[in-house]
């Protein structure tokens, strides 16, 4: 039988947070939000070398489920999600989301599938790219979602 | 959660002691920059579990700001050993866990470690504070059992699943939601935070 035990313990950040003086809500999320600024270029040159080391293992593998090769490129891009928003390029972030779904699906059922594993290395580096229009990245993750929505839906012979 | 990122409503930081735990340098970065924004200013800085479990059996911990760090899952083992092993008063310490993908194969890693809050990335300032907020709220149950220890995850006393007998005191008690916010999660009652601090700007 399982036992279980309840306590309310004290809170010592709930007493700080209500200690006199602080900032003002508006006034701190805007010095955060001021900080992250800082980190914009480092993102940007973060985001491109774990590009084109993803680009590096992707080049290398065969048509066939290599679990070593989608292991490594399932740590670039999720090292990588969080630093779209950062540098002002939050589609990046969709982006690299929709590639570690695929690629965790794919490491559970040990399959691979060059090109969807492909479109979604050629939308995050459109996606980077500065020059590219509000419509034009909602046009990239509109084509990501259509290759997502093929593994969202579990198949009956998987089951 | 419904923290109005205008408000003028005054929160404290300065004086509580935050570990952070990210392996990557970046995302270190990010949480120094967001934390520092806040108001922290005692932070013990972390690269794995190793240095966290340091830094927290030589200090008091106020808050800590987890990464899950996938695909190893590092930070879930973290938080762990910090609910069952670090002893008071850090084993009750509000853990945010944030995270840039969860692998199916650790969604009950993430669930059963013992996190107050899971936050997933991109997380801009304004929700790293209120979860802050709401976690660090006042009289909220802590549960030590066989296969758990961490905060009560039950947020509202909704009853026994559907068609099921309940077998808690409070199941008695127990109110059910309406159909619609039946699915929502405890992020969704910005009453909570305001019980949690006073944040009515006075």
């Amino acid at each position: 039988m399982t036992t279980a035990r309840f306590t309310v313990p004290k809170q010592r950040l709930a007493q700080l947070l209500k200690v006199p003086g602080g900032l003002p809500v508006a006034e701190a999320v805007a010095a955060a939000q001021a900080n992250l600024a800082v980190l914009k270029p480092q993102c940007i040159g973060e985001l491109d070398q774990l590009l084109a080391a993803a680009e590096k293992i992707f080049a290398g593998l065969g048509a066939t489920y290599d679990e070593a090769g989608v292991g490594a490129l399932y740590e670039a891009a999720v090292r990588g999600i969080g630093l779209g928003d950062v540098c002002g390029a939050g589609s990046v972030d969709v982006a690299l989301h929709s590639l570690c779904e695929l690629l965790d699906h794919l490491q559970t059922h040990q399959r691979y599938d060059r090109e969807a594993v492909g479109v979604h290395l050629r939308a995050w580096k459109l996606l980077i790219s500065t020059e590219l229009p509000p419509e034009g990245a909602q046009a990239v993750l509109a084509g990501l979602n259509k290759v997502s929505a093929l593994y969202s839906a579990p198949k009956t012979d998987e089951a | 959660m419904g923290l109005d990122p205008t408000s003028r409503a005054r929160f404290n930081l300065k004086d509580a002691s935050v570990l952070l735990l990210d392996a990557t340098p970046l995302g270190m970065s990010i949480l120094v920059q967001i934390v520092t924004g806040l108001g922290a200013k005692s932070l013990h800085r972390c690269i794995d579990g190793e240095t966290a479990r340091a830094a927290v059996e030589g200090n008091q911990i106020d808050l800590a700001i987890v990464d899950s760090m996938a695909p190893s899952g590092e930070g879930y083992d973290f938080v762990e050993w910090m609910r069952r092993d670090a002893g008071e008063p850090n084993c009750y310490t509000p853990v945010l866990m944030t995270t840039s993908h969860t692998p199916r194969s650790q969604i009950s890693r993430a669930r059963d470690c013992g996190a107050n809050i899971i936050i997933k990335k991109p997380f801009p300032p304004i929700t790293v504070l209120e979860r802050i907020i709401w976690s660090s709220k006042e009289g909220r149950k802590f549960l030590f059992s066989d296969t758990y220890v961490g905060p009560d995850r039950r947020f509202r006393n909704v009853g026994p699943p559907k068609n099921q007998k309940g077998r808690r005191r409070e199941d008695f008690t127990a109110t059910p939601l309406p159909q619609a916010k039946a699915s929502g999660d405890a992020g969704d009652n910005a009453a909570d935070i305001e019980a949690g601090v006073d944040l009515d700007g006075n």
